[in-house]
């Protein structure tokens, strides 16, 4: 610790404030009354601090509007999205690393061209075979188009192929059934990449845009990412800055807990995720 | 091994049971979409006339694309753009001179030629005498979302290699700061769209309180559209600088302290151990970080449809906000559609050469 790492410390404190201004400045309009932020939006310190200070905004968020029920919808959408995603992934992950097959190479590289096919090329043939079903507005409509995106897979196969063999040799040579192995054995294994890619999973579910943007245009269905989208285009009339705010504090809150809790695997889940597709 | 019991299932077997659940949803949502999309690129393909009626769809071979990116009376001649051409052809002679003279590797010269070439080439095509295009919007969109690549990716990769140089110590001070700098890349799009969109409003907004405040008049971000673009960049950079930045770290870690150390003999620490050391070191992250960069920033879409909605003058109108208009407001999908396999063509280009730069220049 010298002289010149106390200056880098101070002078990353600069960059380090105006990446955190925008985030402090949502959080403490939503905390000021929509009377004093219709006049102003710099009271105390720019508006940095939350003065004159209410709680008003998230109460009325909770006691009418739709925000409660999309934050609802985001929740089940993205917990069936990561539950649908695993059980894939793990599934054909482990068949593809671990066991020999006919063809085994074929489907390799065809699952591995999937991922050159990003969302919004196939957006528009997706939605018309949705319609076509009448599946649009319902929260299958939106798990379903991201279970068929290989990243998983490939996550859990490059798992599964470092785990070594004698393990599952072992319990081969006791006669255990492939199916058991990967469920008691491999499995348990696993956790730390299953892990990874939940977190990977529920961001994305949490986060995605365009998909829900086309497929629920049912405001009962919006997740709350699309929620906060349909009420930001108009919010200086219809809600007032401190509640629009309130919604995006509480759209944000779940992956910022998610965050600071699991830092590491968050960081590995968007790193893989953001490298991979 | 065969006296095994015939309840049993063999390995395949068991192979292809565990691979179905991912095989039928990746065949049905993710593979049959892909050439449904391109079977109506090929057709006349109103959304709502189909919905109506399934046979309201005409095949028209490939006039979608041609109505997309082509014209009455296109003619190609040099010097059509001669700023971006001259850029091109100055390209191709660098990348020919360099790799003659051995200063440039192979894959370099032959990245630099291809996309010298594709300069001098693409800006060439121009209307005619008493022509014009089919589809005034399509290429200046392409247009800005490639200006808007060309700002978003190097702002993050130059701030995230910065800011990773940094904050690469282990203290519980730095751990901090990276968490800080990560923070934002967990926020949707929507979030950080109103985040800004507020920050940049001229009456209500942070920056102009804070340049009136200092004597300043606010600047219309969102709608001057000399700013628009910057506007949205600045946004992009400030959402999506941490993965860049957290890939830059795994890179520094790779960099012996040996080489820092024997440096520091030489009187090269700081900025200069920074410049000749750190930067060379990092060339195959820094390459791989630019074309994820790029795959990302190519399919923008959020930040252009909920802070600009393209405007002003479609100054930030890019292709995914196009593909999505004409498909869901004009209801054409079988343009929106040939648009879409435009996309994929050049998202798959560039994951080709993602893929190729992942496996092979070990340095």
């Amino acid at each position: 610790m010298n002289r010149s790492y106390y200056w880098l410390v101070t002078a990353l404190a600069i960059p380090a404030f105006t990446w955190l201004v925008p985030t402090i400045w949502m959080v403490s309009l939503s905390f000021q009354p929509n009377d004093v932020l219709a006049r102003t939006t710099s009271s105390t310190a720019f508006g940095l601090i939350p003065l004159p200070f209410t709680w008003d905004n998230y109460a009325a968020l909770f006691s009418f509007g739709q925000t409660p029920a999309w934050f609802l919808n985001s929740l089940i959408v993205a917990v069936g999205m990561t539950l649908g995603v695993l059980a894939v992934s793990t599934t054909a992950g482990y068949a593809l690393a671990r066991l020999e097959f006919p063809f085994k190479k074929t489907i390799t590289v065809i699952c591995l061209i999937g991922l050159m096919v990003p969302e919004q090329a196939v957006f528009i043939p997706l939605y018309t075979m949705f319609a076509d079903f009448g599946w649009h507005n319902s929260y299958h409509a939106l798990i379903l188009p991201r279970m068929a995106v290989p990243i998983g897979v490939f996550l859990m196969m490059q798992f599964f192929r470092a785990i070594p063999k004698d393990i599952e040799e072992a319990a081969r040579l006791d006669g255990v059934t492939w199916l058991r192995i990967f469920w008691y054995v491999m499995l348990p294994l696993a956790r730390p990449a299953m892990m990874t890619l939940a977190i990977l999973t529920f961001l994305y579910a949490w986060n995605d845009y365009l998909w829900p943007l086309v497929s629920a245009q049912q405001r009962e269905y919006f997740t709350i990412t699309l929620g906060l989208a349909s009420i930001q285009s108009n919010f200086a009339q219809s809600e007032g800055l401190g509640r629009v705010m309130a919604s995006g504090v509480i759209a944000s809150l779940p992956v910022v807990i998610l965050f600071l809790i699991f830092q590491r695997y968050v960081v590995q889940a968007m790193t893989v995720g953001g490298s991979k597709g | 091994m065969r006296t095994r019991t015939s309840r049993q299932m063999t390995q395949t077997q068991a192979a292809y049971t565990l691979l179905l659940p991912f095989l039928a949803v990746y065949a049905l949502f993710l593979i049959y979409p892909f050439f449904r999309g391109v079977w109506i690129s090929l057709h006349d393909w109103n959304l709502l006339a189909v919905a109506f009626n399934p046979d309201a769809k005409e095949f028209v071979g490939l006039r979608n694309y041609e109505r997309v990116m082509w014209g009455r009376n296109i003619e190609w001649s040099l010097f059509a753009a001669p700023f971006w051409q001259v850029l091109g052809l100055i390209g191709l002679a660098l990348a020919v001179l360099l790799r003659l003279g051995d200063k440039l590797s192979r894959f370099n010269a032959i990245a630099l030629g291809v996309a010298s070439l594709l300069l001098i080439v693409i800006p060439g095509f121009h209307a005619g005498e008493g022509g014009r295009w089919f589809d005034r919007r399509f290429w200046p969109t392409v247009g800005n979302t490639l200006v808007f690549v060309g700002l978003a990716v190097p702002g993050v990769t130059i701030s995230a290699l910065l800011l990773a140089a940094a904050v690469n110590r282990e203290t519980r001070a730095m751990s901090m700061l990276r968490t800080l700098f990560f923070l934002s890349q967990v926020l949707s799009v929507t979030v950080v769209t109103l985040i800004w969109q507020i920050m940049f409003s001229p009456r209500q907004g942070l920056i102009a309180n804070i340049t009136q405040a200092v004597g300043g008049t606010p600047i219309n971000w969102l709608t001057d559209q000399q700013f628009a673009m910057a506007a949205i960049v600045i946004a992009t950079i400030w959402w999506s600088l941490g993965i860049a930045m957290i890939l830059f770290l795994a890179g520094l870690q790779d960099i012996s302290k040996d080489l820092y150390e024997a440096a520091a003999l030489d009187n090269a620490t700081g900025a200069r151990a920074f410049w000749y050391i750190t930067l060379p070191n990092l060339k195959r992250t820094i390459t791989v970080v630019v074309i994820l960069q790029i795959i990302l920033h190519f399919q923008v879409f959020g930040q252009s449809h909920l802070m600009t909605q393209g405007g002003p003058n479609d100054s930030t109108q890019v292709l995914v906000r196009y593909i999505y208009q004409t498909g869901f407001r004009d209801s054409e999908l079988g343009r929106a559609s040939a648009m879409a396999v435009f996309l994929f063509v050049i998202m798959g280009c560039f994951s080709i050469i993602q893929f190729v730069v992942g496996r092979e220049i070990p340095e």
